[in-house]
């Protein structure tokens, strides 16, 4: 069912799941901040952290032998953490359309 | 003698009274009556999570008069109830404004009150002076449940459900009596799972699979589900009031919150049921829910970067602001970064039951729960105080609430990043290396990573205790003797 | 006011989804526990009965799961006395009352939870630290009765305090040690040698 994390791959196991979670704030917080400002480069900078996050993953993924089934975890976090920012962010769009302009630097 | 005790309750109210202030309504007096009492469970808390620190690194202090069990439980379970005590002190602040009408069964509130500050003061005396009895029934009844986090012996278990009914019907019947919203359903709703699921734990089992099953029943889905939800309740109204933040748009994300909430938590109590007996399709529902427990995370990302840039924040309490800005990272490198490090079965098999479980534990809850908790404190005491000026160009330019924040948050951090090194390297020689026996166990406790950061721990948990002292200080004369007026704002 | 908001993010819809979402997860997660308590009853393949303290219990590595898992042997009553059913859960009861009683749980971990100061009790009945299984009972008892008077600090200079375990009581927890070895708990902890297989 599981094939534990081999002794001399701990460390990466604990450093990329970690990494996944900073560079999938990262790339959250950096998309909205370049939809705020409407600023490209911002955009590109949110795209590299959103590259972290996929090599993350597949180190993770390595460490962790997330073979077979476990394919699916993979498949959920490259592409959950791809798509909730943008989702969250039209929402925020949408939920509060009837108040001032979404951004104060347009 | 018999004078004595009669007069007894009456000197206990009297102190208690002295707290009330003009300024509040009915359910804020009774409000700031538990706020008190969290802050004198919160300092319990630090007081015995010292103790037992100090015993990680001279074993022998205490033996015998008060053991690492005793400390311990006092430290686990002062926190648990600061914590509730905090959350429920918070809905009677706002239940009177929320309603639109004065609280169904004050005078119940207040009597429940008493009640449970006077099992919560026994529980303790007896954790304290009793410690433990035989293995019989009665010892359960009595003394000591025996489960981490729900010690408190059966008879405080009824106490305990019997004082959340009255809370629970000054909260439904004060919204049935006044007006109902999008925040008071979400919490009637949540109070009834909360009160719910403590229901699971009071039940005996020799099945020590079962009984863990139940156990993270009560454990769990508290602490990763309707703890969140309530804490969510009290973060939207807590808004409204302090940056003036839309009605309509809080409740919609409430929502939204919980979905996401529920949706990843409920069944993130997998990752629970790794190693304590239950089916291996565990693994798979509990790896695939922790995945998405960091969801909920980068919402709050994302959102709070378009409420960042939209909003010039003008909050009406800087200190209170401060700290839910705390919450934010906290929550987010407490149960996000550091939950997830470990959470996968395939590294849990090896971080299981060590201090990483310790590391984790006290960010997140410092993290999630706590900073609101402060957060709420100063709202309360600016309101308190009749609702002065907490902005900017507070006297000695705020330095108490400052320096009280720098050193918490100092502190937590220090004693979570120790203990992830203990923690790491206890996975590596006590559970990789040594396979789990008991000498393996020692070993990894003798190292001296793991001796070196139990020391590093006690230093961080001392800058801690300074930062709640210095927090305690400020709670209790800021805004004494201002004059200017609260900033108002347009929008609440 | 309102107008502007699109049905799909609006409040109402959000309301609707968040209750179909709680209810949806919690219906699941009643499904999954009457399926897993109905797995882990007292005398199922993961949770033995509690007369399984009348066999040898060992820990070793399955090549099938490929995992550790228990295996129970032959007859080797505990205390040289083989138990009925009942008095076997009225034993291991009394163990589990005073492991709570006690409360064991806020120093070790049992099956992993608990608290980190002293040893996981999970597989304390196989520890190679009782040397070997002819002395093992009495060591246990011996150590249970007077923690610290034959303390077990491996040089960390902690010891488990004197907490008033009665001989009785002594009898029960390590009759409840015994009884909890043999959980078949998905192979936690990972290369545990236990004393059988120390040579």
């Amino acid at each position: 069912m599981i094939e534990p994390v081999a002794l001399q791959d701990f460390f990466i196991t604990f450093f990329s799941a970690a990494l996944i979670i900073l560079s999938g704030a990262g790339y959250a917080g950096l998309y909205a901040w370049a939809k705020l400002r409407g600023n490209p480069r911002l955009l590109l900078w949110a795209y590299a952290c959103y590259a972290v996050l996929a090599g993350a993953t597949f180190l993770l993924a390595r460490a962790t032998h997330l073979n077979g089934q476990w394919q699916v975890l993979v498949g959920l976090m490259l592409t959950g953490y791809l798509l909730v920012p943008l989702g969250i962010w039209k929402l925020c769009v949408a939920s509060h359309g009837d108040e001032n302009p979404p951004s104060p630097f347009l | 003698m018999n004078s004595i005790v009669t007069a007894l309750p009456g000197k206990i109210a009297s102190v208690f009274t002295r707290l009330d202030s003009p300024y509040l309504n009915g359910g804020q007096q009774l409000a700031v009556k538990y706020f008190s009492v969290a802050t004198v469970l919160f300092f319990a808390q630090l007081l015995f999570g010292l103790l037992a620190a100090i015993q990680f690194v001279a074993p022998g202090f205490l033996f015998g008069w008060l053991d690492f069990s005793v400390n311990r439980m006092v430290h686990i379970n002062a926190m648990v109830v600061w914590l509730l005590y905090g959350f429920i002190g918070s809905v009677y602040w706002f239940l009177e404004e929320e309603s639109g009408t004065e609280i169904a069964g004050l005078k119940l509130g207040n009597i429940a009150f008493y009640v449970l500050t006077g099992a919560v003061t026994i529980v303790v005396l007896v954790y304290l002076l009793i410690q433990t009895g035989p293995g019989k029934d009665s010892t359960i009844w009595f003394i000591n449940e025996g489960r981490e986090y729900i010690e408190a012996p059966r008879w405080a278990d009824f106490g305990i459900v019997a004082v959340m009914l009255v809370f629970f019907y000054n909260v439904a019947g004060t919204f049935m009596k006044g007006r109902w919203s999008g925040i008071s359903g979400v919490l009637t709703l949540d109070l009834i799972a909360l009160a719910g699921l403590y229901c699971a734990g009071m039940f005996y089992l020799t099945n020590i699979t079962a009984d863990q099953f139940w156990w993270w029943w009560v454990i769990h889905l508290w602490v990763e589900a309707t703890w969140e939800v309530l804490v969510g309740c009290i973060m939207a109204w807590s808004l409204m009031h302090l940056i003036g933040a839309r009605r309509k748009i809080v409740q919609t994300w409430l929502y939204i919150e919980v979905a996401l909430m529920f949706g990843s938590g409920i069944l993130g109590l997998g990752h629970h049921y790794f190693w304590i007996g239950t089916p291996d399709y565990w693994f798979s529902i509990g790896g695939f829910f922790s995945a998405l427990e960091p969801i909920p995370l980068v919402a709050m990302v994302v959102h709070s970067v378009y409420d960042a840039g939209v909003h010039q924040f003008k909050s009406r309490n800087h200190p209170a602001l401060a700290w839910i800005i705390a919450h934010t990272f906290g929550n987010f490198l407490g149960a996000g970064v550091w939950g997830f490090m470990h959470t996968l079965p395939q590294i849990n098999l090896y971080t299981h039951g060590t201090q990483w479980s310790a590391s984790h534990g006290h960010l997140a809850f410092f993290g999630a729960y706590a900073t609101i908790n402060i957060a709420f404190f100063y709202m309360a005491v600016q309101k308190w105080r009749g609702n002065v000026w907490m902005g900017g160009e507070l006297p000695g330019n705020g330095w108490k609430w400052k320096w009280a924040m720098a050193l918490l948050n100092i502190g937590v951090l220090g004693m979570t990043v120790a203990l992830l090194i203990a923690g790491y390297e206890q996975s590596f020689i006590e559970r990789a290396v040594e396979g789990s026996t008991w000498s393996g166990y020692f070993s990894a406790q003798n190292h001296p990573w793991f001796q070196q950061a139990m020391h590093w721990r006690l230093l961080f948990g001392l800058i801690t205790i300074a930062g709640l002292v210095l927090l305690i200080w400020d709670l209790m004369t800021i805004g004494k003797g201002e004059t200017r007026p609260a900033l108002q704002l347009s929008e609440a | 006011m309102g107008q502007t908001t699109p049905a799909w993010a609006s409040e109402a819809r959000w309301k609707k989804i968040a209750i179909w979402v709680t209810a949806g997860s919690f219906v699941l997660l009643v499904f999954l526990t009457f399926d897993t308590l109905s797995k882990v009853s007292v005398g199922g393949e993961r949770v033995r009965a509690y007369s399984v303290i009348n066999k040898e219990i060992d820990y070793r590595y399955d090549e099938k799961q490929k995992r550790f898992a228990p295996v129970i042997g032959k007859d080797a009553p505990l205390f040289g006395q083989a138990l009925s059913e009942e008095e076997a859960e009225k034993l291991v009861m009394l163990g589990k009352k005073t492991t709570q009683a006690k409360n064991c749980m806020n120093c070790h971990t049992l099956l992993g939870n608990g608290a980190y100061y002293a040893p996981d009790l999970t597989k304390a009945w196989l520890d190679p630290g009782w040397i070997d299984a002819a002395n093992r009972e009495n060591l246990m008892l011996a150590f249970l009765k007077d923690p610290a008077g034959n303390a077990r600090s491996f040089g960390s200079g902690r010891r488990m305090p004197n907490l008033g375990i009665t001989d009785e009581e002594a009898h029960g927890v390590v009759a409840f040690l015994k009884w909890m070895s043999a959980i078949d708990t998905n192979g936690f902890p990972n290369n545990f040698k236990t004393l059988n297989t120390k040579e």
